[in-house]
């Protein structure tokens, strides 16, 4: 067999004894079990996305679980629609609320976020109790319809459902999106910096994921014929947590791992009710503590174990052109135009009545003691901060009221500390601003173009180690390689020679010289005068907030006043 | 009986336990910059144990002292076992281990206590005092009254002196407070001992009015937290936030629908949140 076969192989092998293993009499695991487990995993992989993948804390997803069941049912019984109609109907209305939950939501800061949703759960269970005639109050609402099927066709249903939305899940969360949702829920400023719209694509995640949630929650309901308040609960919220946690957050299979075991072991040890919280908090608490990457992450660290050879390094692509996904180069002009900017922070002027213009193909030193403003002035150009006055055109737009990932696919901007994810690899963290600005483009030619550049720094070798692996001056040049793809109009590099050897400054001289023949313009917070002298021909001095001297490189660092300023006390 | 006066009888009832657990929870988030999910969990611990204890015949003084320690001891242990030892986690990831911690404890508490509600003799009792037609049974008088004292003696304690000041360094940056020769390990045993200790005030005065169960903890936290918010997270907004927070819902109870209360109360945390939030651009206080 070739070996590019072995894997579907073995995968269809492990399927296909799972989904027929409630047949082999093993204890407590029955068809019925095994259908309320595949149910109960297409809810969780829902909570998986939002929580695993994109690590916005949904402490209230519960509430979107049982949410569909009472919708069809008072839909059913209250308005006489027919059954089908009535589950379509109850989906389409949660996920529209999961919608509008999301986009109030995902607009708070973080812990807002998580007691936000558990709130939201606590509402839903309320209002379950609180309206008895309409709901059932608290001994639940009573859904009959799926009594007529056998517990053999549940079963079938409930796997054709699972397998339907572990493809779907395996088909969207991959490649470019997989490394979006990773950085977004690792470091948003970084993501939002390489072009990433964090709010609409934690949104978009909250509603597919409550969609999911929905899916599994209204299939359940029907199967088990009630659903009460408590599964709409803090309770069942939390417990889903658990199991996620449990299973391995943001693998494809945690989800049903997590389910499993932990509803196969409540069954097989028939432990009383009134341990089952106390259970699941343990597990809940000892995965947080002491195994954040849950069975699946176990299975996973096993399976290399077994199999050396896979995890070595994938064989290099082949060498492409570096600036694949590069536009044309672009018409010559002004690239940035700096009007008149002030920026207030309280009573402190940081910056008053900055102006300057920097052309396609210049490399523009903005030089200044500390606190000079230099960073809040890079701050202000690629949109972290909005500037109390004046005004920021880029390639001739007016960019000062646009958000920082409008401004991603014309500017770049590396960081004085590199801002990567750690688990990705140093290609992979590369291809992030790829996936924004050219998302189009193939995998494999993603794959070579990060390649292709990260060799240009010799860092082609550790093109598959993982950035946390890193030291911190090829962080830095990774940070610094992910800015320059485009390439962008406007290249913000934030004291880019702090932290790199002889070597590594020759290779980002080479870098800045290729960049203005494609007629970038590149702007530069520096100390190093010498690797300045080097690369930049014109600049501006700030000195509290203001720029003092304007000019060539040489002659700005040859002023008496800017010495004085630099030197102050010895001067 | 007026039912104006009633609503501000209970509001103002209401008001003190929010005011307690909102200065709480202000304190640790303060000295740890951790959202402290557990915290409700010292009321139900606290309330259960006076229960407990008094059901086994135990002196209510007695069992008010051990319901306090253990109150104060869950919360610094947490800390000390759990999050200290963690602190260069991400945020996200300590909070998830307050959870986790939450959930445990109501999981013991399920099993020690039952899944009924309980509940202890008051600490004074007597005929209800009449005031506008409405009625304050004494140990509602003793509830508003120590409640929001002791609110206020702790936000007094952060503010004026001296190791207050320190727990706040620790919050804003603690590697430069110990530098400054802040023990960062006391300053934040100190605060979470204070939480600790007002969650446990609000159960040993609140709980003999109604009755706490296994899962009063998240709800409790989740009360405080609103109450934290409309504080802006501000010691010393603590108090007027919590009486606000408990007049405001007995007003909607009173007045449109006890059953409206807790989505309408939602609401208010969501527009408190949006309002705190409004500076800040995508998500989260970021900075480059």
């Amino acid at each position: 067999m070739s070996p590019n076969l072995v894997r579907p192989v073995l995968i269809g092998l492990v399927a296909a004894a799972c989904a027929a293993s409630p047949y082999f009499g093993l204890p407590a695991w029955t068809p019925a079990l095994a259908t309320v487990v595949a149910l109960l995993a297409i809810s969780l992989m829902g909570l998986n996305l939002i929580f695993g993948n994109t690590g916005m804390l949904a402490f209230g997803q519960a509430a979107f679980v049982a949410l569909p069941g009472y919708l069809a049912g008072m839909l059913h019984l209250h308005l006489r629609l027919p059954t089908w109609g009535a589950i379509v109907l109850a989906l389409l209305l949660t996920v529209i609320v999961a919608n509008g939950v999301g986009r109030i939501f995902v607009r708070l800061p973080g812990i807002f976020f998580a007691v936000g949703t558990l709130g939201f759960a606590f509402v839903v269970e309320g209002l379950a109790r609180a309206f008895p005639s309409v709901t059932g109050g608290a001994s639940g609402l009573v859904l009959d319809a799926g009594t007529t099927l056998s517990g053999d066709a549940w079963y079938a249903i409930a796997l054709l459902t699972l397998v339907l939305a572990l493809a779907s899940y395996a088909a969207l969360v991959r490649h470019g999106y997989a490394r979006t949702l990773r950085v977004v829920h690792h470091d948003e400023l970084a993501a939002a910096v390489a072009g990433i719209d964090v709010a609409r694509v934690k949104v978009r995640v909250f509603t597919l994921g409550c969609a999911y949630s929905a899916l599994g929650g209204v299939l359940l309901a029907f199967y088990v014929g009630v659903v009460v308040p408590e599964n709409a609960g803090v309770s069942r919220s939390l417990e889903m947590v658990g199991m996620v946690m449990l299973g391995g957050p943001g693998r494809l299979v945690g989800p049903l791992l997590g389910a499993g075991l932990a509803n196969w072991l409540f069954a097989v040890a028939g432990f009383a009710k009134q341990y089952e919280i106390l259970v699941y908090g343990v597990a809940f608490l000892g995965t947080v503590l002491f195994a954040r990457e849950g069975l699946a992450g176990l299975l996973e660290a096993a399976w290399r174990r077994l199999r050396p050879a896979a995890a070595a390094a994938p064989d290099a692509p082949p060498a492409a052109d570096a600036q694949h996904a590069a536009a044309a180069p672009a018409p010559r002009g002004v690239r940035l135009r700096v009007d008149a900017v002030a920026k207030r922070f309280g009573g402190v002027q940081a910056i008053s009545n900055a102006s300057f213009e920097v052309a396609d193909g210049e490399v523009f030193a903005l030089v200044g003691p500390n606190g000079a403003g230099k960073t809040t002035l890079f701050n202000i150009i690629s949109g972290l901060e909005a500037p109390s006055g004046g005004r920021i055109f880029v390639a001739g737009r007016d960019v000062t009221g646009a958000d920082v990932h409008e401004r991603a696919a014309s500017v770049g901007r590396s960081f004085q500390v590199a801002r990567l994810v750690p688990e990705m690899t140093a290609a992979e963290n590369v291809m992030v601003r790829l996936d924004q600005i050219a998302p189009a483009t193939p995998e494999a030619a993603k794959r070579a173009a990060a390649h292709a550049l990260l060799a240009d720094f010799d860092l082609g070798e550790l093109a598959h180690a993982r950035a946390g692996l890193l030291s911190a001056g090829q962080r830095k040049l990774v940070d610094i390689v992910r800015a320059t793809l485009g390439p962008p109009a406007l290249l913000l590099l934030d004291e880019p020679a702090v932290g790199l050897t002889e070597a590594e400054l020759d290779k980002l001289a080479a870098l800045l010289r290729r960049l203005k023949l494609q007629r970038s313009a590149i702007v530069i917070v520096e100390h190093n005068m010498d690797f300045l002298r080097s690369v930049a021909g014109s600049g501006v001095v700030l000195h509290g907030g203001k720029v003092i001297a304007a000019g060539s490189v040489d002659a700005m660092l040859g002023d008496e006043a800017v010495r004085g300023a630099y030197l102050g006390a010895i001067a | 009986m007026s039912l104006f006066a009633q609503a501000v009888i209970s509001g103002l009832m209401a008001g003190a336990v929010y005011a307690l657990l909102a200065v709480g929870l202000i304190i640790t988030l303060r000295t740890s910059r951790i959202l402290n999910l557990a915290y409700g969990e010292t009321y139900a611990i606290a309330g259960l144990a006076v229960s407990l204890l008094t059901k086994a015949g135990a002196p209510l003084w007695l069992a008010i002292v051990v319901a306090l320690l253990l109150a104060v001891v869950f919360s610094v242990g947490l800390d000390r076992l759990f999050l200290q030892p963690r602190s260069h986690w991400p945020i996200p990831m300590l909070i998830l281990v307050t959870l986790g911690v939450a959930f445990v404890s109501r999981g013991v508490l399920l099993v020690l206590a039952g899944i009924d509600p309980l509940s202890f003799p008051r600490l004074i009792s007597g005929k209800p005092l009449r005031w506008l037609g409405g009625a304050l049974p004494p140990q509602g008088l003793l509830l508003i009254v120590v409640g929001v004292a002791t609110a206020i003696a702790a936000t007094a304690f952060m503010a004026h002196t001296r190791t207050g000041r320190q727990l706040r360094a620790c919050a804003a940056n603690a590697d430069a407070a110990q530098l400054l020769g802040v023990d960062v390990g006391r300053a934040r045993a100190i605060a979470f001992a204070i939480a600790g200790l007002l969650g446990g005030v609000a159960a040993v005065l609140l709980v003999p009015l109604t009755s706490v169960d296994f899962q009063a903890g998240l709800a409790m936290t989740l009360r405080g937290f609103i109450a934290a918010a409309l504080a802006g997270m501000v010691p010393a907004r603590g108090v007027p936030a919590g009486l606000c927070l408990g007049l405001f819902e007995s007003f909607v109870s009173t007045y449109v629908d006890a059953l409206a209360q807790d989505p309408i109360v939602f609401v208010v945390l969501i527009g408190a949140a949006l309002w705190q939030s409004r500076a800040i651009r995508h998500g989260g206080g970021l900075r480059a």
